[in-house]
């Protein structure tokens, strides 16, 4: 009451202070100026903490990428003849290559993204790297057709009687060489698909796949006790492959024994004293709830093999067909998951027995995991001609043997169709995951956009364009620095792809997106609810004063005016 | 004086005139990527199945919102999903919650016959990790670098992903954790970013909560069914009450579903339209909705195998390769 009472009091002193002219001035001037400073100060201050930051990123330059480019793979062939080529002959050839597939690629289904092949040939031996390959041509009386063996590394030897010249025979190999492959890559075309063989079973692309092994065993109780000689087999069989592939993919090898692994989730049936797991079981295999093949790696594909030794009572465990016949194989493949072999232990095995699987032994599941394996990734069967000659429609070329890499798993040419399906790939991942990133960033216009972002985006065109630098490199003709070329363009896609998926997936472009109207309203209510007040409250005071000066001063001029008249 | 209302008048002209055309733009902008949308869909490309199973909501008496979730758990892992493939996010651990007088279980059912908890329940996301931006980074893959294989929805192309949601919500929102709430907008960017990087082949989308059709209208990614206990403005309800444990232990429209579900095994022909044929409005107590216009599939041909079973394609490897054999030629 006293301070209420105090309160008044001072008011009313206040208002009994004579306003002067000075002191109605300067409060105008305040008010003017805090409106002038709330808009000059205020506004920028508001936008600049109030705005999304976006980085630019380089989104000409990423649209540029348009599926109607070919992306343009050269495939380098060395002819070497008893008789010297010469370089017209070579030319002839590259020539009638070209003709034959530029017909062969007209009947094509136009894939998502386009691709050529590109064949350059030339005379000589040729180096030892990958796009590059020597034909020998050997003349051979004994036979009246073309025969060609096709060798594990980089080469084919055709044999043909002296009456078939090279111009007639190597066009027609070099160009179903390259349709047979150019077919294959060519994107998301499901009829050139079903034709090449490849299934969905293959995984996309990754730097580093882990691989583990597991042992299960079903009931080692009633059963044996079964170990295996992984280490050994693995080091034998295993190893080659894993080193050969080693400059496209890693693959980490682990391996593990389940003991009491337990039972699969489906029942075999049983009959003449052997059972089988029918065609319909075989999907529901592998997804048992108590078999862990959990990976302690974060973010690479997983490939599980597994080597399932059913219990004493159910062996000999087979696969059968739709109409229950039995098969000789005793392993089967899971698309995107791994492979499935089943070991049965000999007939002699009492329960209780020490068994342990030595390498020897391994071989024949170690052959299943690489077939399987060889799928898993993608490998093509009948790379790089189908074995019993598609082509033999044509006439000259009556057989096709093709030498399978039986010391690493993986020929060169499989090795070198590996490579080219992958480059082509990931310079599409890379492409398209940039251009979603765009377009992600232009729909989404509340979305920060850090400078890392632009930084990943910069560096994933760099290596784009330096792996078409690479390409086109090999085909220039002191090419003895380029030999490396195809293995330069194949890294620098694997990083382009690295690249954009590290801008796409950056954990710094989640925030809260949606940010609604009424939301906007509650938060700046009351932050600037009590600043306009008194400054609304100033203007309508300056105006109010305004109006009543001029009113006063009207008032003044008509009485003077009626003073004068009155005069 | 006059100025003064003249201007406010003008402001309050100004705003609605500003708000109208947003939402005309809106309507506008809508309706142009619907048409966009491609319907192409490859449908042999379909190799695995994943489900995202998200529970919201804490405390006791939200007990009924776990076990829902923990039913629909044991429900897509019997079909064949295995446990790698499913994301299991629980706010809240109502097995170890003392006012639980059967510790360590958790029942869907006053008859008490399966424990949902059971021994074998992976849980990825619990208790507080269970956040919006949690959520959100799973679905768009935006996960921090050190985040475990387990808490990443690893999906492709080729992957149909199964979502279902449970907790408080309403208009165009629902509840997390009593203390955020995540709204349909940033879930349907969220399913946009999905689709743009091809993280998904189909989504089916499933939610039991207040208000629940309001949180896929503003869905707009191509080849998204989703499916809502509620209309706007209706709320969802409980079932069944357990007196012992002294609360509602599962809610109705995921009952209903559930109970659908028991008929299913893995090898099942039953399609979605049979699951949406067998709601019933006077059981459920709230008008179920189903969204299919971005979907491309007819209903009647999508079997609950395409998003539920293990639906690994399988093939025999006839002879091993000769791998370390002298000489082999073929």
């Amino acid at each position: 009451m006293a301070l209420g009472d105090k309160l008044r009091a001072l008011f009313a002193r206040r208002r009994r202070q004579p306003r002067t002219v000075i002191s109605m001035h300067r409060e105008r001037q305040v008010a003017v100026f805090s409106i002038l400073l709330l808009l000059l100060v205020g506004l920028p201050l508001w936008w600049t903490t109030t705005r999304v930051y976006r980085a630019d990123l380089p989104s000409e330059k990423v649209n540029l990428f348009a599926p109607e480019n070919a992306f343009e793979v050269p495939l380098i062939f060395y002819i070497d003849t008893e008789s010297p080529l010469s370089a017209d002959k070579a030319q002839l050839i590259q020539t009638n290559t070209q003709a034959l597939i530029d017909a062969e690629r007209a009947s094509f289904a136009v894939g998502e993204w386009r691709v050529r092949y590109l064949v350059d040939v030339r005379v000589g031996a040729a180096p030892d790297a990958p796009g590059h390959y020597t034909l020998y041509l050997r003349a051979d009386d004994a036979t009246t057709t073309a025969s060609i063996s096709v060798g594990s590394d980089r080469s084919a030897t055709i044999s043909v009687t002296q009456s078939i010249v090279a111009e007639d025979i190597l066009p027609e190999l070099i160009s179903s060489i390259v349709i047979n492959e150019e077919q294959a890559v060519r994107g998301k075309d499901t009829k050139a698909r079903k034709k090449s063989q490849s299934s969905h079973a293959a995984v996309n692309y990754a730097p580093e796949y882990s691989i583990t092994l597991t042992l299960l065993n079903e009931d080692p109780v009633n059963g044996a006790v079964v170990d295996w000689e992984i280490e050994q087999a693995v080091d034998a069989y295993l190893k080659p492959f894993v080193d050969k592939i080693s400059p496209l993919t890693k693959l980490s090898l682990s391996s593990q024994i389940l003991h009491h692994a337990g039972s699969p989730p489906v029942v075999p049936l049983r009959a003449n004293n052997q059972s089988y797991l029918t065609p319909e079981m075989l999907p529901h295999f592998v997804n048992s709830p108590s078999w862990n093949f959990a990976s302690i790696d974060p973010i690479s594909p997983m490939l599980n093999f597994l080597l399932f030794v059913p219990e004493l009572t159910s062996q000999p465990m087979h696969i059968a067909d739709e109409k229950g016949d039995i098969q000789s194989s005793e392993a089967f493949l899971v698309s995107q998951w791994g492979g499935v072999a089943i070991a049965n232990l000999p007939d002699t095995t009492r329960p209780g027995d020490r068994v342990k699987l030595s390498k020897t032994d391994m071989q024949k599941y170690m052959g299943y995991y690489i077939a399987q394996l060889r799928q898993l990734i993608g490998i093509r069967s009948g790379t790089p001609l189908p074995q019993h000659g598609s082509r033999a429609r044509k006439g000259s070329i009556s057989r096709i043997d093709t030498r399978l890499a039986t010391e690493t798993g993986i020929s060169d040419w499989e090795f070198d169709a590996l490579l080219r399906q992958w480059l082509i790939r990931n310079r599409q991942t890379a492409i398209t995951t940039l251009q979603s990133l765009v377009r992600l960033v232009n729909s989404l216009q509340n979305m920060v956009v850090m400078d890392e972002i632009k930084a990943q985006v910069d560096k994933s065109l760099e290596a784009l364009y330096k792996a078409e630098q690479a390409l086109t490199d090999i085909l220039s003709l002191d090419s003895s620095r380029f030999h490396h070329s195809y293995q330069h363009a194949f890294e620098s896609a694997a990083a382009a792809t690295a690249f954009a998926e590290t801008a796409f997936f950056d954990p710094s472009m989640v925030s809260m997106l949606y940010f609604p109207d009424q939301h906007k309203y509650a938060i700046y209510m009351p932050f600037f609810l009590p600043v306009a007040i008194p400054v609304l409250a100033a203007i309508k005071r300056i105006i109010s004063e305004r109006r009543r000066n001029k009113a006063i001063a009207a008032g003044v001029d008509s009485a003077d005016h009626a003073a004068k008249k009155s005069n | 004086m006059n100025l003064l209302r003249a201007l406010l008048h003008l402001a309050g002209v100004f705003l609605s005139a500003y708000i109208l055309t947003a939402e005309i733009a809106q309507a506008a902008g809508v309706r142009n990527k619907k048409q966009k949308i491609a319907r192409f869909l490859d449908t042999e490309n379909h190799t695995n199945n994943w489900a995202v199973l998200v529970c919201t909501s804490r405390f006791w008496f939200n007990y009924r919102h776990i076990a829902n979730t923990l039913s629909m758990y044991r429900t897509v892992k019997r079909m064949g999903i295995p446990d790698s493939h499913i994301i299991l996010m629980l706010a809240d651990d109502m097995a170890c919650n003392p006012r639980n007088c059967y510790p360590a279980t958790v029942y869907d059912h006053p008859k008490k016959t399966t424990d949902l908890y059971g021994d074998n329940v992976e849980v990825d996301y619990r208790g507080y990790e269970v956040t919006v931006e949690n959520f959100i980074r799973l679905l768009t893959g935006r996960v921090e670098a050190h985040t475990p294989r387990n808490k990443r929805l690893l999906t492709d192309d080729k992957s149909n992903v199964f979502i279902y949601m449970t907790g408080h919500g309403g208009e165009d929102f629902l509840k997390f954790q009593d203390a955020e709430e995540v709204n349909s907008y940033d879930i349907a960017d969220a399913m946009q970013q999905m689709w743009e990087k091809k993280r998904y082949r189909e989504i089916l989308f499933m939610i039991d909560t207040c208000q629940a059709n309001t949180m896929f209208s503003k869905f707009y990614s191509p080849n998204v069914l989703s499916i809502g206990s509620s209309d706007k403005g209706e709320n969802s309800y409980s079932y069944f009450h357990d007196r012992d444990i002294g609360v509602s232990v599962i809610d109705r429209f995921t009952y209903y579903n559930l109970d659908f579900f028991e008929s299913v095994d893995m090898s099942s022909k039953h399609t979605i339209a049979d699951m949406i044929g067998t709601y019933n409005t006077s059981l459920i107590h709230s008008h179920p909705g189903v969204r299919t216009d971005l979907y491309a599939r007819e209903l009647q041909k999508t079997y609950l195998t395409d998003f539920f079973g293990a639906v690994q394609e399988v093939e025999l490897t006839t002879k091993p390769f000769p791998i370390g054999n002298k000489q082999a030629s073929t």
